[in-house]
């Protein structure tokens, strides 16, 4: 017997030990990330990378938190679209999956083709910056940043392949009792699709979160420019230059930008408020994914 | 629930109504915007129909008071050629990206800043980008034909035709030595004595045995010298792949194109660089250095060489070097090539429905000091002070320090900066005016035919150049290697097409 639990205390031990190196593993870097964000430059070229800044600075802030109005005027923008985007995003992914996998819809085979067909090919970068601007004339306003993104085919065919597994028993039952097609939808459906909308959710707000591409493509008006451009911008411009200053004829003083610092302050101000509200999702996350409807 | 379904409901048409809406303004605009201006041709401002023209450039970064920099210009503009100017800056690297966007969708636009190094001039050309503006120089802006020497126009053109109108600034190119005047002075420099590369060597040397291990006596990248010594070996560059200058000219002939990497040249630079790599006087991490700014700022460099010396650069070589002062030790003559005047242009979109009025804007930025200093510095008293007559003081904190008037046009009427030196301007004049222009000024090479073989050699280059160019290699083991990669990557084909350009460009000369 005694042997027995002194050996469970090792293995438990050893266990603790193993997570204890993977917390230290996840940890450390995101620690260095910081550190590095407030070490001076010319040390950080001297010197290398340290745990703790061995002359701190806080000079990368300086230069991004320059315009302090513009990084919140973006930080507003990107909250917008990421609210507002995920919410229609869902409501539209959720709504053409769904009908797409009702058995009783004549043309749903064919629907599902339209959408899968969609994943397979696309129509190029100038026909969509085309659509977009001289179709739609969404340049220049917030909805070039949010419509793009709002049906992704992927997303539909998970969310499809979920609702397949809702019993059609339930909607014929429902429609027995009276319910006509939207409260079907609202009333049944979605809260039995809470675990897939979470999770498609979830994907949908990192999609509009980290997106400096639309942005770049459609926005001209410094006020609508999201946070990853903002940011995205800082960076590329001081590697772009880099490489190419010296070899033309121009003046520019590329000593003025701290890269190497000014690269991790952004890494920190980017993500710091996504690590603030993982946690506040996950437990929807990981509730949604195991309590369904019905297990199996 | 009935309630909240209906709310969703009404949010998703909303949306609809939403976008329909944004759609039928924008239509409406696009239509009201074509106006038929360009009846008024020579006519004078007031009988000129008011414009709006667009203006594509890029800035290191996007300033965030464009808005009152935009309604001054707009003053001057108003009053002068009746038109009214859109400022569109970009971010360098997100220039070339949007500018191909804009232009492939047809996008409508009237001025683009361009350049060899940045939105391709002759690339979006050949795409029928721009318009030609011989005539409309002519007709609206001939004080800006004087404002400039004559080959700088020739080093524009292509097969005849002016596309672009060169931001005036220093055009010249001298290849030499930067060093830190402290190590100079310590250990005896005799700059007179340096005339060719190998000559610095007995200084690096000593370099090397009098400092720490964190002084580099010669600072290399992974691209190598070679690329920034082609003048001080009598070579001129055509095409570029990889980060390398592979196919040119020697000058000692100029018809006759050739492969750097066979040159006689290229094989004595590696055998020196190899020597000074082995010797230990270059940085160790040579070959995998991206960005030689890194070492520079620690002001850990001692020597450097570089391609573009000219009279305003020891200022920003001192603040480059970690505000160490440096001497500048030119071992070439002055010379003017096409790539030193195309660095920075304006050109008129095809898409312009008033290329009339935005050759008359160009003309004004290129020959109007109190246009050119707004965008250059902003509005007085705002966003710079006036130290003196013609020197200014930039006030950091308001909101509009583009840095770089030389995006904008004739730098020649720009105010000083407080702390540059007024005799700048003079020297760079001078050293325009009596360059040697290069055999091949206005020759542009069309890559287009030849763009897969290029790109190729790009990824030859990538692999064996960053070894070789630092001395990491010798080249008795992978040069030979280097060549035959070479050659199966097509870089025949390549020269034989620039040789074909070449020929054809000689006989319309």
């Amino acid at each position: 017997m005694q042997t027995e639990s002194n050996r469970m205390n090792w293995t438990g031990k050893m266990i603790n030990l193993f997570f204890c190196i993977l917390s230290l593993a996840l940890l450390v870097p995101l620690v260095l990330v910081i550190s590095i964000s407030l070490t001076d430059e010319k040390s950080l070229l001297t010197h290398g990378y340290h745990l703790i800044p061995l002359q701190f600075s806080t000079k990368a802030y300086d230069i991004i938190l320059d315009a302090p109005k513009a990084l919140f005027r973006a930080y507003g923008v990107t909250i917008f679209v990421t609210l507002v985007g995920t919410f229609f995003g869902l409501l539209f992914t959720s709504l053409t999956a769904y009908t797409i996998s009702r058995r009783d819809y004549r043309y749903r085979k064919m629907m599902t083709l339209y959408v899968f067909f969609t994943s397979l090919f696309s129509g190029g970068l100038v026909p969509f910056y085309i659509l977009i601007s001289q179709y739609l004339h969404l340049k220049d306003t917030i909805w070039a940043l949010i419509v793009p993104y709002l049906l992704s085919p992927f997303f539909i065919l998970i969310m499809k392949g979920f609702m397949d597994k809702l019993p059609f028993e339930i909607i014929e039952s429902t429609k027995i009792d009276g319910a006509n097609e939207w409260r079907i939808f609202f009333t049944m459906v979605i809260p039995l699709s809470v675990p897939a909308l979470v999770t498609i959710g979830l994907f949908i707000s990192f999609q509009y979160w980290n997106d400096w591409w639309l942005g770049l493509l459609f926005i001209n008006n410094q006020k609508l420019i999201p946070l990853q451009l903002l940011l995205y911008r800082i960076m590329s411009t001081i590697e772009f230059l880099s490489n190419n200053i010296s070899t033309v004829n121009v003046q520019f003083n590329l000593a003025d930008f701290p890269s190497l610092s000014a690269r991790m302050a952004m890494a920190v101000l980017a993500a710091g408020p996504m690590m603030v509200i993982f946690p506040m999702f996950q437990r929807f996350f990981i509730s949604g994914l195991t309590v369904g409807a019905i297990k199996g | 629930m009935k309630k909240q379904m209906f709310k969703v409901v009404t949010g998703a048409v909303s949306l609809a109504v939403l976008l329909s809406a944004c759609g039928s303004k924008g239509s409406e605009s696009t239509s009201t915007a074509s106006p038929a201006a360009s009846a008024a041709a020579t006519a004078k401002v007031e009988q000129l129909a008011p414009v709006e023209l667009i203006w594509n450039f890029p800035l290191a970064a996007i300033p965030a008071d464009i808005a009152t920099v935009q309604e001054a210009i707009n003053k001057i503009t108003k009053a002068k050629i009746n038109a009214t100017v859109k400022l569109q800056p970009q971010a360098f690297a997100d220039y070339t990206q949007k500018m191909n966007t804009t232009v492939a969708a047809g996008e409508n636009y009237d001025i683009a800043w361009t350049s060899n190094w940045n939105f391709d001039y002759v690339t979006n050309q050949s795409k029928g980008a721009f318009l030609p503006l011989d005539d409309l120089i002519t007709k609206y802006a001939p004080s800006v034909t004087k404002s400039m020497p004559g080959f700088v126009w020739d080093a524009t053109k292509i097969s005849g035709k002016i596309y672009g109108v060169p931001n005036y600034q220093t055009v010249t190119n001298k290849e030499g030595f930067i060093i830190q005047k402290k190590y100079a002075d310590k250990y005896n420099l005799d700059v007179n004595s340096i005339k060719k590369v190998a000559d610095i060597e007995p200084f690096l040397a000593k370099v090397k045995a009098g400092e720490s291990k964190d002084v580099v006596p010669f600072l290399v990248d992974r691209n190598g010298r070679f690329n920034s010594m082609l003048r001080s070996n009598g070579l001129e560059s055509i095409v570029n792949a990889g980060g390398a200058n592979v196919i040119g000219v020697d000058l000692s002939n100029p018809d006759k194109v050739i492969n750097f990497v066979d040159t006689p040249q290229f094989g004595k630079y590696l055998d020196l660089i190899k020597s000074w790599h082995d010797k230990g006087l270059i940085n160790d991490n040579a070959a995998t250095l991206k960005n030689k700014a890194d070492i520079e700022k620690t002001g850990n460099a001692v020597v450097q060489f570089h391609n573009v010396l000219n009279p305003a650069g020891p200022a920003s070589y001192k603040t480059a070097n970690g505000g160490n002062d440096v001497i500048v030790v030119p071992i070439t003559e002055t010379w003017a090539g096409t790539g030193s005047i195309i660095t920075t242009m304006q050109a008129i979109s095809k898409t312009s429905k008033n290329p009339e009025r935005a050759m008359m804007f160009i003309n004004l930025l290129n020959t109007d000091k109190e246009l050119y200093n707004t965008i250059s510095y902003g509005v007085e008293g705002k966003h710079y002070t006036k130290v003196s007559d013609n020197v200014v003081k930039i006030n950091k904190d308001a909101g509009y320090v583009p840095n770089a008037s030389w995006v904008f046009g004739n730098t020649f009427n720009a105010f000083l900066v407080e702390g540059t030196d007024p005799n700048v301007v003079a020297d760079t004049k001078k050293e325009n005016e009596t360059a040697k222009p290069s055999p091949l000024m206005g020759f542009k090479f069309v890559p287009a035919p030849v763009v897969a073989e290029i790109a190729n050699i790009g990824t030859v280059v990538d692999q064996y150049n960053p070894g070789l160019v630092t001395g990491t290699v010798a080249a008795s083991e992978k040069l030979k290697e280097f060549q035959e990669k070479l050659k199966q990557a097509g870089i025949d084909k390549v020269i034989a097409e620039v040789q074909k350009q070449l020929d054809e460009w000689k006989k319309t000369k």
